[in-house]
């Protein structure tokens, strides 16, 4: 009955509301961390929170959207990356669902895996579209060295994802997590499957 | 919201065409790149692309499009042309460090590839209002809820962003610091982030209500505000893209 909740396809209106809310999360994520000059991207904190709040699915619709939009709006490149976002929200909605953000020790988990998983997404779509590498200064640099090692393009290409996800996730599933844990009741009760109420 | 979108209002015969078929010709034009693995062919795709463009009038709007995406084809220039697992030949020499054949020719292709990718969504977002992609959309059948979601995005980000502005000024008012170390700045995210998350969270709270009452779950067949533009030679520009196609997956086999 429960998991037959998370996979639910019948969405209320609040989360169809979520999903540009979340989109919007997400471009301001991206646009405070260039304000603040920060090393990272932190441009899926709307993804990860509206997979905390309404579960995988609609997590991964925001993926989705987000980079359409933000294709659509700034860089075509980001087209590409659709798939990897869309994968970041269902990984956090399904962790989300089984307790993993519960306390802090496990929310860094979950980020570390997300951060994971999403390295493991990327690295087939550099090769296919880039040959391995990402435009991130850092993790080329690396790649180039692996290269230069004559070690192999996709474990060189998967290092140079790993060197800038990982970090990048963390960060954003804590800070997405503190932001969760700091909503009110009446908002994270709107996107509620589970309870018995009677939603919108 | 016209901010938000890279739209440019002109009009030419790119802008008058049916943006599915556009759709259509950013799909193959992308694919037949990365199929073929011939320079020359891929430099042709992407002239056609370019003349397009221009017969779009909007050449030089895709300039800085492309210059966004500039950082990636450094690092692929730069990273294949010198580390290139296949690499044999020298092409040149700078100082210390050798240029390779392989690598380059490789990253050239790829900067092809790359450029026509940008520059094939360029046809169609540069040319295509997003209401008008999204109304053709909706008349192919994609649910009214999603054509909301995809519209609404592109008119509450500019909102966010003027919300944000503001709630920088309040914080920065209370002393908050904004500049500085890296732990510095890092530190004010969460109170720069916050406030903006919680409030178009608790707004969405009031949207949907709206959204209810004005029956956006009701069911039924919808109607459209607007009358369907009728674009001319949908058709043939279809049919013609996709023996294109055809052609290109039958030459890469043979060759």
């Amino acid at each position: 009955m429960k998991k037959k909740r998370m996979w639910s396809l019948q969405f209320s209106t609040a989360a169809f509301v979520l999903i540009p809310a979340a989109v919007g999360i997400n471009f301001l994520g991206k646009l405070f961390a260039d304000v603040l000059k920060l090393p990272l991207w932190i441009d899926a904190i709307g993804t990860v929170l509206a997979s905390m709040l309404a579960g995988p699915l609609v997590g991964a619709i925001v993926g989705v959207i987000n980079n359409i939009v933000y294709g659509f709006t700034t860089s075509p490149v980001s087209f590409v990356y659709a798939i990897t976002q869309a994968v970041i929200g269902l990984v956090v909605g399904i962790m989300a669902y089984k307790g993993w953000i519960s306390n802090v020790g496990k929310a860094v988990v979950l980020g570390l895996v997300v951060g994971f998983i999403a390295a493991i997404v990327s690295t087939p779509l550099n090769i296919m579209f880039w040959e391995g590498t990402t435009g991130n200064v850092w993790g080329d640099a690396l790649f180039a060295t692996m290269l230069a090692k004559d070690m192999p393009l996709w474990l060189a290409s998967f290092a140079d994802s790993i060197v800038v996800d990982v970090p990048d996730k963390v960060v954003t599933v804590l800070l997405s997590f503190l932001i969760f844990k700091g909503l009110p009741k009446n908002v994270k009760l709107m996107y509620d499957n589970q309870g018995e109420i009677e939603r919108l | 919201m016209n901010n938000m979108t890279l739209y440019v209002n002109r009009d030419s015969p790119v802008h008058r065409v049916d943006p599915l078929t556009k759709l259509l010709f950013v799909f193959i034009s992308i694919t037949s790149t990365y199929i073929s693995a011939n320079h020359l062919a891929v430099f042709g795709i992407l002239l056609f692309t370019f003349i397009i463009l221009m017969t779009g009038n909007v050449f030089k709007s895709i300039l800085p499009v492309i210059g966004v995406s500039f950082l990636l084809i450094a690092s692929i220039i730069i990273v294949q042309g010198f580390f290139h697992p296949d690499r044999a030949t020298v092409l040149f020499e700078i100082g210390p460090i050798a240029i390779y054949k392989e690598g380059f020719s490789i990253a050239l292709l790829i900067t092809l590839r790359v450029v026509n990718m940008v520059a094939a969504f360029g046809v169609l977002i540069l040319t295509t209002k997003p209401d008008d992609l999204v109304e053709a959309l909706l008349q192919k059948g994609l649910s009214p809820k999603f054509g909301y979601v995809l519209l609404s995005v592109l008119q509450i980000i500019p909102q966010m962003v003027a919300l944000t502005g503001k709630i920088t000024d309040a914080q920065r008012a209370r002393g908050m610091e904004t500049e500085g170390g890296i732990w510095m700045r890092f530190k004010s995210f969460l109170p720069l982030l916050g406030p903006v998350v919680l409030n178009s969270l608790t707004e969405t709270r009031e949207r949907s209500i709206a959204l209810e009452i004005r029956g956006f779950n009701a069911k039924g067949n919808r109607t459209f505000l607007y009358e369907r533009e009728t674009y001319r030679y949908s058709m043939p520009l279809r049919i013609a893209l996709i023996i294109f196609f055809l052609a290109v997956i039958v030459w890469r086999v043979m060759s």
